[in-house]
C-alpha cells in the first residue's frame, strides 16, 4: 500500500522526542526520552467500586490488557481478603502465559528481530516484519500469524472477551474450563514450544553466528553495570504470574527480596529539574544521577534482569536455552544454577526468546495439571476478611508491574498507585541512548546512523509508553535535539513517520 | 489471497472509550450497527490498538469498516475518509508494539490470510485525547451522526453494489 506524506500522528506532543544536552567541553551530559502522559487517571478511577478495575485498568494500554487485568485481579483478593483457590490461580496464569506468548513473539519478528535479521543499517523501508520475513523465509509470516491466533484463542475463551479480558474476580476467575478447552490449551502449549525453539534457532542462524551482530551486542555501547530486577518462586527461579520481587547487584549478589506489597520501602522515583520524568531508583541504594555501579540505585526490570536474577529457569528446555546464552558471554556461575549477571543490554532480545520458551513450557505444564479442570475456581469474599487495600504485582513482559489500591470501608476506590513495567526502565533506557548519542555525536556521525542507533537503544528496553505513543523501527516520528549546557538547540535531527 | 466463503462486514471502533474523545471510534461504530440493525448483519469490533491486531480483526469479512479518532490539525470535529490507497495512518490503526496497518495487512497477504475485498477509514478530529474520562466533547459528539450518515450510505451503496 502506498502511503501519502502527512501523518496525522505527528501532532501529539512530545512523543517519540528526545533532548540530548551537551556539556561546555561538547560532550554529552544528560538525555531526556519524553514520554506523552495521559492525565487524569487516579481521579477518573476515585469514586467508583473497586471490582471495576480489572476492566478499566485492561484498557489502559492496548499492548498489554491481560497484564492490567491479571495485576488489578490479584490486588482485588487483597483489598477483599479473598486468597484464589489453587486452580484459579492456574487459569489466570494460563492466560498469562498464552499473553506471554504472543508479546514477546511479535516483538522479536515485528520490533527487535529487523534491527538484526534485516540489519541496523539496512533502510527504514526494509527495518520491519516483512524484511524479516523475505530473510528468513516467507513461512515465518504464517508462522508468526498463527501463533498470535491459536493463543488469542486461549485468551478469548479463558478470559471471556476477545481483547479485554473480564473473568478475573477477588478470590478467583469467572469460569472453569472444559476438558476440550484443556485439550486446545495442551496442543497451543506443545505448539508454542515448538515455535520458540523455531525462534531461538533463527536467532542462533542469523545472529551469534555472525560476528559482526555478536561484536555489535558484545561491545560496550549498550553496557550499563546496574541493578536487577525480577519476580521469583519459592525455588528463586522467574515466575511471571506471583511470587516476590528480588534484586541481585551488579556483581550477582542478591540486594534484596521483598514482598511486592512492600514496594514503597525499596523504591523511591527521583525528579530530575531537566525533565518532567520521574526517574524510579532504589532508594537504599540512593540516586546517583543516570549513572551505573554499584553505588547507583538505578535498576533495570527487563527480559534480561529477570534472567538475572534467576537460579535457572524452572522448565527443562529453557533452562538449557539458559545456560547457554550465559556461558556464551562468559559469566562464571555464582550459584549452583546462577551465573554473573549479563550487562550488554542487546542480550535483552537473547533473554527475551529465552522467556518466550519458558512461558510456553510453563503453559503446558500447567495444561497437564490434574486439577487443571477443577470446578472450584471461586472462594467468594467474606465480608469479615475484607482489608480496604492491597497491591497485585505480576511481570509484564517489559517489566515488573505494580497496582495499588485502597478503597474506604464500602469498597469505593480513595486512592490508586500504579507502576507500569516500562517506568522501571526509564533511567536506564535513558542511559542507553545517552552512551549512544556519546559515541556518535563526538564523531559527528549522519543524522540516520544517529537515529538509528538511539532507536536500537530503546527498542530493547521494549518500552510501552501508552498507547499514544508510536515506535515503529526505522520509521517512527522522532525528533533528536541537541542543545549546549544553556538548553539553547545546536542541532536538530528529524524522520516523519 | 482470497479465500472463499468470506462474507459479512466488520465495523472496526479503534480507541480507547476511556479516554474522552479517544471513544469516538468505537460510539461512531455502536450507532452505524443500530442504524442498520434491520437492514443488514454488521459485526462490531472494540480495538485499541491497530497494527496486527487490525489485519487479524477484519480477517475472514468481505468487507471492513474501521473508524478512529484522528489529530490532523483539522477543526475538531472533522470527518474524513481515507482513501484506502494512501491511507497512513489515524489516532489509533497502527501499533507501537508490532507495526502500522499497511505493513501489517501486506504480511497478512503474504501468509495467506483471507482479507476484505473493500475496506475503508474513517477519522473524526479529536480534541481531547490524553485525559480520561468517558464523554465525547461537543464538538466531537456533534460529529457522530455526520459520520454515522455518511458510514451508513457506503454500507448501502456497497451492499446494492454487490
Amino acid at each position: 500500500m502506498a502511503r501519502i506524506t502527512i501523518d496525522p500522528v505527528t501532532r501529539l506532543e512530545g512523543h517519540g522526542k528526545i533532548d540530548i544536552f551537551l556539556n561546555d567541553q561538547g560532550g554529552v551530559e544528560n538525555t531526556c526520552f519524553q514520554i506523552p502522559e495521559l492525565r487524569g487517571f487516579e481521579q477518573f478511577c476515585v469514586g467508583r467500586m473497586a471490582e471495576e478495575m480489572p476492566v478499566i485498568t485492561n484498557r489502559i494500554c492496548g499492548v498489554c490488557p491481560e497484564a492490567h487485568h491479571i495485576a488489578a485481579t490479584k490486588a482485588l483478593d487483597v483489598v477483599f481478603g479473598a486468597e484464589p483457590t489453587a486452580v484459579a490461580k492456574k487459569l489466570r496464569e494460563i492466560l498469562y502465559m498464552a499473553f506471554f506468548v504472543t508479546d514477546h513473539t511479535t516483538h522479536f519478528y515485528a520490533l527487535g528481530g529487523p534491527d538484526f535479521i534485516v540489519g541496523p543499517d539496512a533502510p527504514p523501508s526494509e527495518r520491519n516484519i516483512l524484511g524479516v520475513a523475505r530473510k528468513v523465509g516467507l513461512e515465518v509470516a504464517g508462522e508468526v500469524i498463527a501463533c498470535r491466533k491459536r493463543n488469542h484463542e486461549i485468551i478469548t475463551f479463558l478470559g471471556g472477551k476477545s481483547i479485554h479480558p473480564v473473568a478475573g474476580l477477588p478470590g478467583g476467575w469467572s469460569r472453569p474450563i472444559s476438558g476440550e478447552e484443556r485439550a486446545q490449551i495442551e496442543a497451543t502449549a506443545r505448539k508454542n514450544i515448538e515455535f520458540a525453539r523455531f525462534s531461538l534457532s533463527i536467532f542462533e542462524k542469523i545472529v551469534l553466528k555472525n560476528p559482526v551482530y555478536m561484536e555489535m551486542v558484545t561491545s560496550d555501547i549498550y553496557l550499563h553495570r546496574t541493578y536487577s530486577m525480577g519476580t521469583v518462586d519459592a525455588n528463586n527461579q522467574t515466575n511471571f504470574y506471583d511470587g516476590m520481587i528480588r534484586v541481585v547487584d551488579p556483581e550477582g549478589n542478591e540486594f534484596v527480596k521483598y514482598h511486592p506489597s512492600d514496594y514503597r520501602e525499596h523504591i523511591a522515583e527521583r525528579v530530575e529539574s531537566w525533565t518532567y520524568l520521574k526517574y524510579p531508583y532504589l532508594k537504599k541504594v540512593g540516586w546517583k544521577g543516570l549513572t551505573d555501579g554499584i553505588d547507583s540505585g538505578v535498576y533495570t526490570a527487563t527480559p534480561l534482569s529477570r534472567l538475572n536474577v534467576s537460579e535457572g529457569m524452572a522448565t527443562p528446555l529453557a533452562n538449557e536455552e539458559y545456560q547457554r546464552m550465559y556461558e556464551a558471554f562468559g559469566c562464571k556461575k555464582i550459584t549452583a544454577a546462577r551465573y554473573e549477571p549479563i550487562h550488554h543490554r542487546l542480550a535483552t532480545h537473547w533473554a527475551r526468546l529465552i522467556e518466550l520458551l519458558y512461558a510456553s513450557e510453563r503453559m503446558l505444564e500447567l495444561a497437564l495439571d490434574p486439577e487443571i479442570t477443577s470446578p472450584e475456581t471461586r472462594n467468594i469474599p467474606d465480608p469479615d476478611r475484607f482489608t480496604g487495600e492491597g497491591v497485585g504485582s505480576v511481570e509484564a513482559p517489559r517489566g515488573t508491574l505494580t497496582h495499588h489500591f485502597v478503597t474506604d470501608e464500602r469498597g469505593v476506590l480513595t486512592k490508586v498507585n500504579m507502576i507500569v513495567g516500562t517506568t522501571n526502565n526509564y533511567a536506564a533506557i535513558s542511559m542507553s541512548i545517552k552512551r549512544a548519542a556519546e559515541r556518535l555525536i563526538t564523531g559527528n556521525a549522519p543524522d540516520e546512523a544517529i537515529l538509528n542507533r538511539v532507536e536500537m537503544a530503546f527498542r530493547l528496553y521494549d518500552p510501552c509508553l501508552s498507547c499514544a505513543t508510536h515506535f515503529l523501527p526505522g520509521k517512527m516520528p522522532l525528533t533528536v535535539s541537541i542543545r549546549d549546557s544553556q538548553g539553547e538547540m545546536l542541532r536538530e535531527m528529524r524522520r516523519k513517520g | 489471497m482470497r479465500a472463499p466463503g468470506m462474507e459479512g462486514t466488520v465495523i472496526i471502533g479503534m480507541g480507547n472509550p476511556q479516554l474522552s474523545d479517544d471513544g469516538v471510534g468505537l460510539a461512531v461504530a455502536l450507532a452505524v450497527a443500530e442504524r442498520v440493525q434491520q437492514r443488514m448483519t454488521l459485526t462490531v469490533t472494540e480495538l485499541n490498538t491497530g497494527g496486527m491486531r487490525l489485519m487479524e480483526a477484519m480477517a475472514g469479512f468481505k468487507r471492513a469498516v474501521v473508524v478512529d479518532a484522528m489529530l490532523s490539525g483539522a477543526p475538531h470535529g472533522t470527518v474524513r475518509q481515507f482513501d484506502p490507497q494512501d491511507f497512513v495512518t489515524t489516532k489509533n490503526t497502527f501499533s507501537s508494539h508490532d507495526t502500522d496497518f499497511a505493513t501489517a495487512y501486506d504480511l497478512g497477504v503474504m501468509a495467506g490470510v483471507p482479507l476484505p475485498e473493500q475496506v475503508s477509514f474513517w477519522g473524526v478530529e479529536a480534541r481531547e485525547f490524553d485525559l480520561f474520562g468517558e464523554c465525547l466533547t461537543a464538538e466531537v459528539a456533534a460529529a457522530v451522526p455526520v459520520a454515522v450518515e455518511r458510514i451508513v450510505a457506503q454500507l448501502v451503496q456497497w451492499e446494492e453494489a454487490a
